[in-house]
């Protein structure tokens, strides 16, 4: 009975063979549906902001630097490749490529930034204003809030060093308003 | 036969006043709001109407009506409907009484809404700390509207954890944080005399990602199916699934019909590659290497059809509210029907091999004993209950999706021990792809999405449970009004079973400590969700922390 | 001049040894559907933690004793053993009442070892090391016994390979199916790798050993484990003497790798027992092994 068994087990698992990959040697393709590191099209990006508003992980930044210039950061490092942004994009900027071998010393590497030229409002010239009061604000979700990035710089400093200072500072941290 | 009336009329005609008002949301939810003063006696009338214990839930309502609120839930399962006891507490005393000497599955709610709201329970029999740091300073509690969600109090260096007393005569052994047989970090102090458990002790909740505070306070609606996922490495479709639901359900949202059949079939490959898995964990736990590469060798086919439909081999991230993101083309339809007759002969193999194979009987028959009434008394969920002949399953008992269009049954055994949990694992999978195959046969044509509306109604309660591969998972949703929830609690499917488990381990050897612990298919992540920030768990972790930070901070430069 | 194959005897096992696990593994490996690690890992494995760091966690010279103690016993045994066919010089002195001897300083080392390392799960894994000891040792011992009742010395030669000179009896059928199923016991693998079982008590008696005393303790095992096999050749099957020293030497070590085969099939299908269910496995064991001595007294 348990020999028998035992006879069985081990003519079983001959059937399938060796399934192990080869992988760091042979790559292993994925399917085109995959959801890899996300791209951005410099090209096609209208700097709407739509997908900061929709990252769950809050990995994008959007920035004004002046009336024409806007910046889009992307930190990969935290990003969870959900692939919201590029199901949000309105003009299919962002499309997610099937690269995923994006371990790094360097969080850098991984670090995309995007300098768009926007165009001044030829009727008021007043659309884009400068941070916390430019149009992404008016036009982003309710709730939304997109100072996280920033605030892991206050959470660092009270997680090294605790006094009932920077408790008080922590508990009044804040954030950027929206309008 | 109860119906949501006759409760309501036996308990009004029992309580009188303290039975404030009563409310049914949907067709198949009670909502009773009653004094909490009185909270001991109804709870006690509901559990002798056969209803089963879920989950509680508090929260803060401090900044509209200055009380803080508590809700118990209850299934009744055969009846097809779930109660919501609601009650209020002033907030500077919020003084109720405890229901666990009754429903001894509420302890854990209990302690946690003591450490995160600052509840007082009378008569609570263990009143210890659960969910907050051992470090944790008095007096704050994460869980109220006026702790900022990034709050990080200063760490202490000379507390720690009382575990019980020792029963005499017996030695303690330590299990964990970090044990081979736990995968994830949380401690057991096991009391034993010679190889014989006595008794135990269980100190979790040490890897708290603060989820729910986060999504409260943070994220946007249609982000948190997101989080959810990641509240559980194996079952992350089922929390957004739940979630989504549970939002729906409270807002009256009707999601189309073809979202609802592509939600069962992700639920269902996840049940399948969950059980899989688990069966891969409970032979390697009996030391038995061979049935865990097996089985996951045979989960890989389903991993990779995964990745093709959804872009992952896991966190989907397929569902959020209003439908799903990704259709079921009909190249992955043929796909999954090929995938589904290949697992459906893998399966009988491993089936037979298992069955057939008296040394693994010898390990998991009678081991892991929990009687059928103790297994009702602590509302125990899902193939644990299954295994001891409770016949419960929200698939059925509270259907969702498309559950109620689908035909299949509920394998239940009732040998009570670990292996019953074996052969009800084994014989769901077979279900799993019977409802698979009735789905993408019924599956209408249309859309996937529902537009979500700007703003959604505010202040609306909803309980969701939606059978998880573990047992059954519960999310209460009371939604808000900055697009976001007010008060999102999720009950993952281990935070009962793992209550039941120290009457499990009772009276059986060492070694089987770790398949008894594996065959609630625990998921400690899962049911340690809540609370806020970071947990230390002792002095000599923490010093590790800050040399690693400080490593860290060099690298980084 | 015979002391040379003492040493060569030494120098076989100890480069054999890891060879041997390590094509244990790749058997495992492949039962399992897995590529599995080259056959030299082992070599790799000993190499690595002999350059690492020892870290002494129980500051007494038992701790360090422990891991050359059970090294040196099993060097021992293995420098008397009459591998080949060849009486040696450290043969002619020894009896099997040493190699019973010395085998059981090996364990008694793992044992002392681990009881000084004070640590809980070393201490579980030393008290099933220890049940483990006295429920498989009879066997053993019955083995040997079994040869000296037949030839009625306890000089190991003649001992060892009676079967080439009296040929197969019952008492010897039933001694060998009581050795095969005592094999795994005796390897500390599935399914009584009990005292180490990774699962519960995590390495058990190792637990607190690491670099170079880790590594003497995982050779340790490896010769063990290949000292049974070579047991199991040397008492059941010891065919195929040629006369040449050096074909022998290849013979006896494919034979033992068939042993190894056997043991890493039955490893990789079973799992592990618990301690009580193995301790009536044994009792069963020592029970036919004194019957089988029985009988071999009675001419049979």
């Amino acid at each position: 009975m348990w020999l028998t068994s035992k006879i069985k087990q081990v003519l079983l698992v001959l059937k399938p063979g060796v399934v192990t990959l080869k992988y760091p040697f042979v790559p292993r393709p994925v399917p085109d549906t995959f959801r890899g590191a996300p791209y951005w099209d410099h090209t096609k990006c209208v700097g709407c902001g739509g997908c900061a508003n929709h990252c769950p992980a809050r990995t994008i930044m959007v920035r004004d630097i002046c009336q024409e210039i806007r910046v889009m950061m992307y930190d990969g490092s935290r990003c969870t490749y959900c692939g919201r942004c590029a199901d949000v994009c309105p003009e299919n900027a962002i499309t997610m490529t099937n690269k995923y071998e994006l371990a790094t010393d360097d969080k850098y590497d991984i670090t995309e930034t995007m300098e768009l030229f926007m165009l001044t409002c030829q009727r008021c010239g007043r659309c884009y204003e400068m941070e916390t009061k430019n149009a992404i604000d008016r036009m982003d979700l309710r709730g939304y809030r997109y100072d996280n990035i920033e605030a892991r710089t206050v959470i660092r400093k009270t997680t090294d060093q605790f006094e009932p200072k920077v408790f008080q500072e922590t508990a009044q941290f804040k954030r950027p308003e929206k309008l | 036969m109860n119906t949501i009336e006759s409760v309501t009329q036996t308990l009004k005609s029992k309580f009188g006043d303290a039975v404030k008002a009563t409310e049914t949301p949907t067709g198949n939810r009670l909502v009773v709001d009653i004094d909490g003063a009185k909270v001991k006696d109804v709870s006690k009338e509901i559990m002798s109407l056969g209803a089963r214990y879920m989950v509680s839930i508090g929260y803060d309502n401090i900044s509209r009506d200055n009380t803080l609120g508590l809700i118990h839930t209850y299934a009744f399962d055969k009846e097809q409907f779930a109660l919501m006891l609601r009650m209020s507490a002033p907030a500077d005393n919020p003084v109720l009484d405890s229901i666990t000497p009754d429903t001894p599955n509420a302890g854990w709610s209990e302690r946690e809404y003591q450490d995160l709201l600052g509840f007082k329970f009378q008569g609570h029999p263990k009143p210890k700390k659960l969910v907050t740091a051992d470090d944790w300073p008095d007096g704050i509690y994460p869980l109220r509207k006026d702790v900022p969600h990034n709050l990080v109090p200063p760490a202490a260096e000379d507390v720690a954890y009382q575990l019980d007393e020792a029963p005499p005569g017996t030695t303690t052994i330590p299990i964990g944080p970090f044990h081979s047989s736990l995968h994830e970090p949380n401690h057991w102090a096991l009391y034993v005399d010679g190889e014989t458990i006595k008794g135990c002790d269980y100190r979790g909740f040490m890897t708290h990602r603060g989820i729910e505070k986060l999504c409260q306070t943070q994220l946007s609606y249609n982000e948190i199916p997101f989080v959810a996922e990641r509240i559980c490495g194996i079952c992350g479709s089922v929390h957004a699934c739940c979630y989504a639901q549970a939002v729906e359900a409270a807002t009256g949202l009707v999601i189309p019909k073809r979202a609802e059949f592509i939600r069962t079939i992700m639920l269902e490959i996840e049940r399948l590659h969950s059980h899989l898995l688990w069966l891969g964990v409970a032979g390697h736990l009996i030391g038995f290497d061979t049935v865990f590469m097996q089985a996951w060798r045979v989960r890989e086919q389903i991993m990779w059809f995964c990745e093709k439909l959804t872009g992952n081999r896991k966190t989907y991230g397929m569902i959020i509210i209003g439908g799903v993101r990704r259709d079921i083309t009909p190249e992955i339809r043929s796909e999954l029907e090929t995938i589904c007759k290949n697992l459906e002969k893998e399966i009988t193999t491993i089936h037979k091999a298992v069955a057939g194979d008296t040394a693994i009987h010898k390990r998991t028959k009678g081991v892991g004993y929990i009687s059928k009434e103790d297994t009702i008394k602590w509302s125990l969920v899902g193939p644990v209950a299954r295994a001891r002949g409770v016949d419960i399953d929200a698939r059925k008992d509270h259907p969702y999706a498309s559950y109620g269009e689908v035909k299949f049954d509920v394998p239940v055994v009732d040998s009570c021990d670990v292996w019953a949990t074996v052969l009800v694992r084994i014989l769901e999978m077979y279900e799993a792809i019977k409802i698979i195959r009735q789905c993408l046969q019924k599956m209408p044509e249309g859309p996937i999405l529902l537009e979500v509306p700007e703003a959604l109604p505010a202040f609306k309660h909803m309980v969701m449970m939606v059978e998880a591969p573990r047992g059954e998972a519960t999310h209460y949703v009371i939604t808000g009004e900055e697009n976001r929830p007010e008060r999102w609690r999720v009950r993952a499917p281990t935070y009962p079973n793992l209550q039941g488990v120290p009457s499990m381990l009772m009276d059986n050897q060492f070694a089987d400590f770790p398949i008894i612990l594996g065959s609630i298919d625990p998921c400690f992540s899962c049911t340690d969700r809540v609370a806020v920030v970071d947990v230390r768990t002792g002095r000599k972790s923490l010093v590790g922390k800050r040399e690693l930070e400080e490593l860290s901070r060099k690298y980084k430069k | 001049m015979d002391i040379v194959y003492s040493f060569i005897n030494v120098l076989v096992f100890i480069l054999c040894a890891p060879l041997y696990d390590g094509i244990m593994r790749k058997i495992t490996a492949r039962v399992q559907s897995r590529q599995g690690p080259p056959v030299v890992q082992p070599y790799y494995d000993i190499l690595k933690l002999l350059g690492k760091n020892t870290v002494n966690s129980a500051d007494n010279w038992s701790f360090k004793l422990a891991p050359v103690a059970a090294f040196a016993s099993i060097i021992a045994v293995v420098f008397l053993v009459p591998f080949a066919f060849k009486q040696n010089f450290a043969s002619r002195y020894a009896d099997i009442i040493t190699v019973v001897y010395l085998l059981t300083l090996g364990g008694v080392s793992v044992l002392l070892g681990a009881l000084s390392s004070k640590n809980t799960f070393a201490m579980i894994g030393a008290s099933r090391e220890m049940v483990t000891m006295i429920m498989v040792e009879p066997v053993l011992a019955m083995t040997l016994i079994l040869g000296a009742v037949k030839f009625k010395s306890l000089a190991l030669q003649s001992t060892m390979y009676s079967v080439t000179s009296f040929g197969y009896s019952a008492s010897i059928i039933a001694m060998m199916v009581v050795y095969l199923l005592a094999l795994q016991a005796f390897v500390g693998k599935q399914p009584f790798d009990i005292s180490e079982a990774e699962i519960e008590i995590l390495e058990g008696p190792f637990i607190e050993y690491s670099g170079p005393n880790l590594a003497l303790f995982k050779f340790y095992m490896m010769m063990k484990q290949m000292f049974y096999a070579f047991l199991f050749i040397a008492v059941f099957i010891p065919f195929a003497e040629t006369g040449y020293y050096i074909v022998d030497i290849v013979i006896q070590l494919a034979e033992m790798l068939g042993v190894f085969i056997l043991i890493a099939l039955i490893g990789s299908t079973n799992p592990r027992l618990r301690i009580d269910q193995a301790v009536k496995y044994y009792a069963v064991l020592i029970f036919i092994s004194i019957c089988a001595v029985g009988l071999s007294v009675k001419g049979f």
